[in-house]
């Protein structure tokens, strides 16, 4: 308004800056006024298209206000210009025309700024919610660790005590070996594969303990990729169910075979064990699904995993790491 | 004496619970399975009055086991870690033990059998009684989806065919069996379990009201309300039974 005043009034009259005082002074109270209503009356919460009927009568009754307490303002300080005559009707509604094109810009940046600030707040609210739920995740699927293991462990770690008392005794520390990194687990990342598989040692030298000749063991490990990173008890959890849903539904037991290779820029790591995939793949799908949004989470989408049944009577579980993003 | 089998496919397993028992001289351990089809064979020849048996077992769990006997023995349990077998016993109130057995609590649970079995002589083997008969006092393991139960014939009121099962009705229960009515008319005690017509087999003991009915038939109502027909073939067999 003072822009205009001064391109297009050389002689700044005195009649003239009051106006222009009481415009802004109207001008100030009136939007606050509609300001306070809009934040009393929760609108930024709204959807765009319930606030904006609301929005447009809130205006008019705005520039309304505006008018009749400006016009009360000229009115009482004889302000008013003398040019025309007009009656009051006209000159409300040419007026309201004249501050509504003001009014209403003014209110709809207000507005908008606030919306957007608030959605990207929304957003961010849901990703980091979203990071939670993963961060949660990870957890339950690395604590985990059957305690059926456990304490069938216990019971022929008690049996062998008479037997076997040195077999005993290195059943215990094994066992203590797979609680411990079982507890670590959910500090780590990762952890080098070297680690794990001797986790996964201990762990299928106890289960045959007890399954003794139900059980044979084969490892085919190319000693390079001993360095490579993997998500603690993944392997673990795997060779888990390779003896939980194959060996140990097997009247004759089973074998099962665990191979680390290096294949183009993946690191593959494949557990086969002696059974059927009965739709388990489906059925039990928790572990499953998260095996393999743990690996993406951590690795990218290159990272993949996978079970399927082969030779009729295998079940084999892959994993491929991609090498380069894995430091 | 009590005559028991040990059930479970760990060799270890087994001999510990039989190192334990050493403590129990009532108890002969008389055999030992590693899978359910060795146990079903070892039980049948054997007779045993106790088992221990592993829910746990490749190819049958010890549930499916039990559903496969005609008559089932004692039981007690012994699991590592199983929260679904355990809401069974809970459920039913059968007796477990958790391992690495606790020795207390193994005397515990042979106590409570011994306690059982002054009060109700379970299986005081008589030598001449048939034994593909089974007698009144005799349980059976029933296993309908998660729910299992141990019934004493004497507490079923009511068998009814459907299809190629049996609907065995005890309590406010009526579990499914795979079991023709056929069969299980050949193996039940006819004094207390009568064929009332094609579909029903009704227990004698717990018949609650007798009317007459059209052609000369008869209709029973059971302790549980149940209103079974007797066939009018039927009829004149089952005024025999009675009247003697």
């Amino acid at each position: 308004m003072l822009f205009f005043a001064h391109t297009f009034e050389q002689t700044v009259s005195y009649y003239y800056l009051a106006r222009i005082l009481t415009v802004i002074v109207v001008g100030i109270i009136s939007t606050h006024l509609l300001r306070a209503v809009i934040k009393k009356m929760n609108w930024l919460m709204l959807p765009i298209d319930k606030v904006l009927p609301k929005l447009f009568i809130a205006v008019i009754i705005t520039s309304i206000f505006f008018i009749l307490f400006q016009m009360g303002v000229y009115q009482v300080f004889n302000l008013s210009e003398n040019k025309r005559k007009l009656d009051f009707t006209t000159r409300l509604l040419a007026n309201m025309l004249n501050i509504g094109i003001f009014i209403i810009p003014w209110t709809l940046i207000y507005y908008f700024i606030h919306y957007i600030e608030k959605s990207s707040k929304q957003q961010l609210d849901t990703l980091k919610l979203e990071a939670l739920v993963k961060e949660l995740e990870l957890k339950t699927i690395k604590s985990h660790i059957n305690p059926h293991f456990i304490f069938n462990a216990l019971n022929s770690i008690r049996a062998l005590v008479d037997e076997n008392p040195i077999r005993a005794r290195t059943a215990i520390t094994e066992l203590s070996n797979i609680l411990r990194s079982s507890m670590q687990a959910e500090k780590l990342e990762t952890v080098t594969f070297e680690k794990e598989l001797n986790i996964v040692k201990d762990y299928l030298a106890l289960e045959h303990i007890r399954f003794e000749d139900r059980l044979q063991i084969e490892y085919d490990i190319d000693e390079d990729t001993l360095d490579q990173p993997i998500p603690p008890m993944m392997l673990q959890t795997l060779v888990e169910n390779a003896i939980k849903h194959g060996i140990s539904k097997q009247v004759n037991g089973g074998r099962v075979k665990i191979s680390s290779d290096f294949r183009d820029d993946y690191h593959e790591l494949v557990i086969q064990n002696t059974g059927f995939l009965n739709g388990a793949a489906n059925g039990d799908g928790f572990g499953l699904a998260s095996t393999k949004n743990r690996l993406m989470l951590l690795f990218g989408q290159k990272a993949n995993f996978d079970i399927r049944e082969v030779n009729g009577n295998t079940v084999e579980a892959r994993i491929t790491i991609p090498v380069s993003l894995a430091k | 004496m009590i005559r028991a089998i040990i059930i479970d496919d760990e060799r270890l397993a087994r001999n510990e619970l039989k190192k334990l028992l050493l403590d129990f001289p009532e108890i002969e351990v008389i055999a030992e399975a590693a899978n359910a089809n060795e146990g079903v064979e070892k039980i049948d020849s054997l007779n045993p009055d106790l088992i221990f048996l592993d829910i746990q077992m490749p190819g049958k769990t010890g549930f499916d086991m039990l559903s496969e006997l005609e008559r089932a023995p004692n039981v007690i349990f012994t699991t590592a870690y199983d929260e679904y077998a355990l809401k069974a016993f809970e459920v039913n109130a059968l007796d477990y033990l958790l391992k690495p057995v606790e020795p207390k609590r193994l005397a515990d649970a042979l106590q409570k059998l011994q306690v059982e079995e002054d009060k109700e002589p379970l299986s005081d083997h008589p030598i001449s009684v048939n034994r593909s008969i089974l007698n009144e006092h005799d349980q059976v393991f029933v296993k309908d989806g998660e729910r299992c139960w141990f019934v004493r014939l004497s507490d079923i009121r009511l068998f009814e065919s459907v299809g190629n099962y049996a609907k065995v009705y005890f309590g406010p229960n009526k579990p499914l069996i795979l079991k023709s009515l056929n069969a299980l008319e050949e193996r039940l005690d006819e004094k207390v379990f009568f064929r009332a017509n094609r579909k029903h087999i009704v227990n004698l003991r717990l018949i609650e009201k007798i009317e007459p009915y059209f052609n000369g038939g008869l209709l029973l109502e059971m302790k549980g309300g149940e209103k079974i027909e007797v066939s009018r073939r039927q009829t004149v067999k089952f005024k025999e039974m009675m009247s003697l």
